[in-house]
């Protein structure tokens, strides 16, 4: 049995509208609002972005030969909730949960590693509120109180816009959950962990040879021209050239796009995730080939089995769906 | 503290209520159906943690697959595609039914909590077994042992309500072939007799052999092993046949030899003939004759000879002579001078009785001693059950299986009923009787035509409890009994059944899995069903210690049939064991037969101090030969003088 770290008393919703409502009599509950996660996501702009090819002198697609075996011994995800519970005058409260949780692999079966981490917090406009109002909910909520304001000096007073910079507060904070159990994993363990999405936000992380970031959303692709006609033309079991992304706020790390599911009657991005690793040093570029090789052909054996009835089954590997499952059934 | 095994669950859709809750347990768990459960409340009700006891009746388990199509996908239509590298989520979700909770009051649904398994005095406690386990009233007979989870209890029933006066009767249900019925009647009997509380008195029990040899070696020893000798330790009963056995079975048609697979020369000190005469048979006559056979006036003629014939002496002008009636062979000849009478003076009636209603009662009443010849006996010779003089802890077995249907019934009705007269009159010997009969279905069918021997078990099964006479009673389909008969047993044992039995009314209150399992028992294994168990029980139950019919059928074989003398020796050495064979042949050397069998049949009723000169008595004195020898020859007369004035 593992126990629950939240970052204050645990808040439901329900509890912190009929709370706020006591507090600050002008704070009008909302009731049936959708999570930020379902109305925010996605308004990211598609964008294409050129990257350094550092496997041969352009962008290619090799077959993945070989039998996938599993190379991975555990898998990290986290998941996020964010609503809506009350306004005042203009400015939403929001109560946003993070958490995050390794499943270590045994005998095939999963099992959470170590202390999965939750939290649960407020966030509010401060800009946007008296000080009055500001500082009664301080002293009730403390620490788990945050202010979406902060840092944001020209956000404008659209509830819509405020909803948003809440939104993005939560996913930073379960991007922070996330990074300090890969970096557990990183200083504590010794085999290969499968993290769903990026790891170029951690600097142990995205050095580590143990950790393997598996993106599946392209609202950034890295290939422009030829080179993307090369990405979206990827079939089955076939990988691109090994490509460096770089970035100022970020580590620069070697990815590669991979396709694990047959691509025929499915749009061009069906079954396509891209695969983040660290970047080696000189003396082992040469090897870099052989590591996506070897790298693919783990992701490969994830395929199976289907990660449905997610609905993003075709890119997400089973690992990461119980992750999820787990999360959603803790938080 | 031992770890807990499960957590129990409950959701809006499946909630817990206080009959039934839902618990899940690791993959490994050793939960099955069956198996007994505690669950430790979380939150105190009345300042008192709340502990329910549940059994495990439905298991579920699934898999996070929305649909099987995502499995078929997953490995491409291929079965034995590449086995993937993770075992999809799994869930093990047991219904269990309450037992107990503790406190009872209030009585509210199952809260959740930590789940364990039961141990054996959790066990003692979920099936109320304390209540009649505490020392200086016990009352618990053991049935068998609960096996679960590594968890061995023996599980008693409650003497109260097995054997009276709370409740009584044991029904048992099984297939046929499996030993399970016979077995374990044999093993709770040989259980009661062990633990047969010493305040309830004294117990026999009375066994109907219906069939083949089944109950024929019950003092023999049987094969067990050490499991089962593990089992007898675990419930405190001796792995031993029973001490004391007396067997009783008819004569075959033939008069001379026993009608019984238990015929062997070695075994035949406790077996005794089972004979009757016609005034055991008339009290009868209503399970022998069916209603076309007695109307109205048939029965009035049989209530007149019953009330003014048998055993008197009757006188009649009309008749040639006075008849005492004892026997069929004496009712035959009454028959015939009241119908000689009649044709004589070409009347039509007879003391209102019409000649056609004489006709059909005698040729009624004189079929009996043929279709139960062997067991009746036309000249009124009796040989019984010691009705009077019942010994504690001892079986009474009576061997019909080679019996007519007829006679079957016959012997059952007038056994039960000595038994129920003198339980009631409490002159048996012991206070409490054991009846075990199989083959129910066909005693007390569920339908049918109203039978004497049904009427019969319908009045043990709603009143014996109080007099001391308890029915035991097995058959292969429970379904097709009297529902009066087996709703009247306080205990239920059920054996390996057979689907379609399964699918009728009677059995809807149980789970499918109960019923799966109960389709799949294993040899040795029951359910049980008792008035302190809300739940039906799974238990295991050892071989019984004694030779089973086959095997005790190769190890004796049946005697060749005896000679006349062989077979009337056997019988009157039991009475005089320094009889010989030579002094019989010479006491019966001008006898018939039959006069031989009357004599010994005679022996056997009144149980002679004199044995040879009673028996001798009933024979013409033999004349012993002696070789003709000429008679003395007297001397001669002197010849006359020729001159003797007086010679002619």
């Amino acid at each position: 049995m593992h126990s629950i770290v939240a970052s204050g008393a645990a808040l439901n919703a329900r509890t912190l509208q009929r709370e706020l409502t006591g507090l600050l009599p002008e704070a009008r509950t909302v009731d049936g609002e959708s999570t930020l996660e379902l109305t925010t996501q996605g308004n990211d702009a598609p964008r294409l972005m050129s990257a350094t090819v550092v496997e041969g002198d352009r962008l290619q697609a090799f077959q993945v030969a070989g039998e996938s075996g599993p190379g991975f011994r555990a898998f990290l995800d986290g998941t996020q909730k964010s609503q809506v519970v009350c306004f005042v005058g203009s400015a939403p409260v929001v109560l946003g949960t993070v958490a995050a949780a390794v499943r270590d692999r045994r005998e095939r079966r999963m099992h959470t590693w170590r202390t999965p981490l939750i939290e649960h917090n407020v966030y509010v406009p401060r800009a946007f509120l008296s000080p009055h109002a500001w500082a009664t909910l301080e002293r009730r909520l403390g620490d788990t109180l945050i202010d979406t304001t902060d840092g944001l000096p020209d956000i404008i007073s659209h509830p819509y816009a405020l909803r948003d910079a809440a939104f993005h507060r939560v996913q930073f904070r379960r991007e922070g959950v996330e990074r300090r159990l890969a970096e557990q994993w990183c200083a504590d363990e010794s085999d290969a962990l499968f993290i769903d999405g990026g790891i170029s936000g951690s600097e142990p992380v995205a050095v580590s040879s143990l950790t393997v970031g598996v993106v599946k959303s392209h609202r950034t692709l890295y290939a422009e021209g030829e080179a993307l006609g090369t990405v979206l033309g990827l079939q089955y079991r076939q990988r691109s050239s090994v490509f460096r992304i770089t970035s100022p706020k970020r580590t620069t790390v070697a990815s590669w796009y991979l396709r694990i599911r047959n691509p025929d009657g499915h749009d061009p991005m069906w079954g396509l995730v891209r695969a983040e690793v660290a970047y080696p040093g000189p003396s082992r570029m040469a090897d870099l080939g052989a590591r996506a090789d070897d790298v693919s052909r783990w992701i490969l054996a994830e395929a199976s089995p289907l990660a449905l009835p997610d609905g993003r089954w075709d890119k997400m590997v089973y690992g990461v769906r119980d992750c999820e499952e787990f999360l959603r059934a803790i938080t | 503290m031992t770890a807990p095994l499960g957590r129990v669950v409950a959701t809006e859709r499946r909630p817990n209520t206080p009959h039934e809750f839902h618990f899940w347990t690791a993959l490994d768990s050793p939960v099955g159906i069956g198996t007994i459960v505690r669950v430790d409340g979380r939150d105190a009700v009345n300042g008192v943690i709340p502990h329910v006891y549940g059994i495990v009746t439905e298991g579920f388990s699934w898999t996070d697959l929305a649909t099987p199509l995502h499995d078929v996908m997953g490995h491409d239509g291929q079965p034995g595609s590449q086995v993937a590298v993770t075992d999809r989520a799994e869930i093990r979700l047991y219904t269990a039914a309450v037992l107990r909770h503790i406190p009872e009051e209030p009585l509210q649904p199952v809260p959740m909590g930590a789940v364990f398994l039961a141990d054996e005095a959790d066990v003692h406690v979920a099936l109320r077994m304390d209540g009649y386990l505490k020392e200086g009233s016990r009352t618990g007979i053991p049935v068998g042992v609960y096996r679960a989870g590594g968890t061995d209890a023996p599980i008693y029933l409650d003497a109260d309500f097995l054997l009276g006066p709370e409740a009584a009767h044991l029904n048992i249900t099984g297939v046929s072939g499996l030993a399970t019925k016979t077995s374990a009647v044999e093993w709770l009997l040989q259980s009661i007799f062990t633990h047969f509380p010493a305040q309830k008195g004294s117990i026999a029990a009375v066994c109907f052999n219906v069939k083949g040899p089944d109950l024929c070696f019950l003092d023999q020893p049987g094969v067990i092993d050490d499991a089962d000798r593990a089992l007898y330790d675990q419930c405190a009963v001796p792995a031993e046949p029973f001490s004391d056995v007396r067997y009783f079975a008819p004569y075959k048609s033939d008069g001379v030899s026993l009608n019984t697979l238990r015929s062997n020369e070695a075994l035949l000190d406790n077996v005794t003939s089972l004979t009757w005469g016609l005034r055991e048979v008339l009290q009868y006559a209503e399970v022998l004759l069916n209603k076309d056979d007695i109307d109205a006036k048939a029965d009035a003629l049989i209530d007149f000879i019953k009330e003014n014939v048998l055993d008197k002496r009757f006188t009649d002008p009309m008749l040639d002579r006075p008849h005492t009636v004892a026997s069929f062979a004496d009712l035959d000849a009454w028959f015939k001078d009241v119908l000689r009478a009649l044709e004589k003076k070409d009347d039509q009636s007879w003391r209102t009785h019409h000649v056609a209603t004489i006709r059909k009662v005698r040729n009624r009443l004189s079929n009996i001693s043929l279709r139960c010849k062997g067991l009746v006996a036309d000249d009124g010779a009796t040989s019984d059950l010691p009705f009077g003089s019942f010994s504690d802890r001892t079986v009474y077995v009576i061997d019909v299986a080679g019996l007519e249907e007829d006679a079957q019934d016959l012997v059952f009705a007038r056994v039960v009923t000595k038994l129920r007269e003198h339980l009631e009159k409490r002159d048996l010997g012991v206070q409490h009787v054991v009846v075990f009969v199989d083959e129910l279905n066909k005693y007390a069918p569920g339908d049918g035509p109203e039978t004497y021997v049904r009427k019969m078990l319908l009045d043990i099964a709603e009143r014996g409890r109080y007099l001391g006479l308890v029915l035991f009673a097995a058959q292969q389909f429970r379904s097709q009994v009297h529902r009066r008969v087996v709703g009247n047993s306080g205990t239920a044992l059920y054996g390996r059944m057979d689907g379609d039995e399964l699918a009728t009314p009677g059995y809807a209150v149980l789970s499918p899995a109960i019923k799966t399992k109960l389709a799949t028992l294993e040899k040795g294994q029951l359910m049980v069903r008792h008035p302190h168990f809300t739940q039906p029980i799974f238990v295991r139950f050892p071989r019984p210690a004694v030779m089973r019919g086959r095997d005790g059928v190769s190890q004796y074989p049946q005697a060749a049939a005896p000679t006349l003398h062989a077979a009337v020796l056997r019988t009157l050495r039991v009475l005089d064991p320094a009889l010989t064979l030579g002094w019989l042949e010479d006491v019966t050397r001008l006898a018939t037969d039959e006069e031989i069998l009357r004599a010994r049949n005679a022996m056997v009723r009144e149980r002679p101090n004199d044995v040879r000169r009673a028996f001798a008595s009933h024979f013409r004195a033999s004349v012993a030969p002696r070789s003709a020898t000429r008679a003395p020859t007297p001397a001669p007369l002197p010849a006359l003088p020729s001159d003797d004035p007086y010679g002619f």
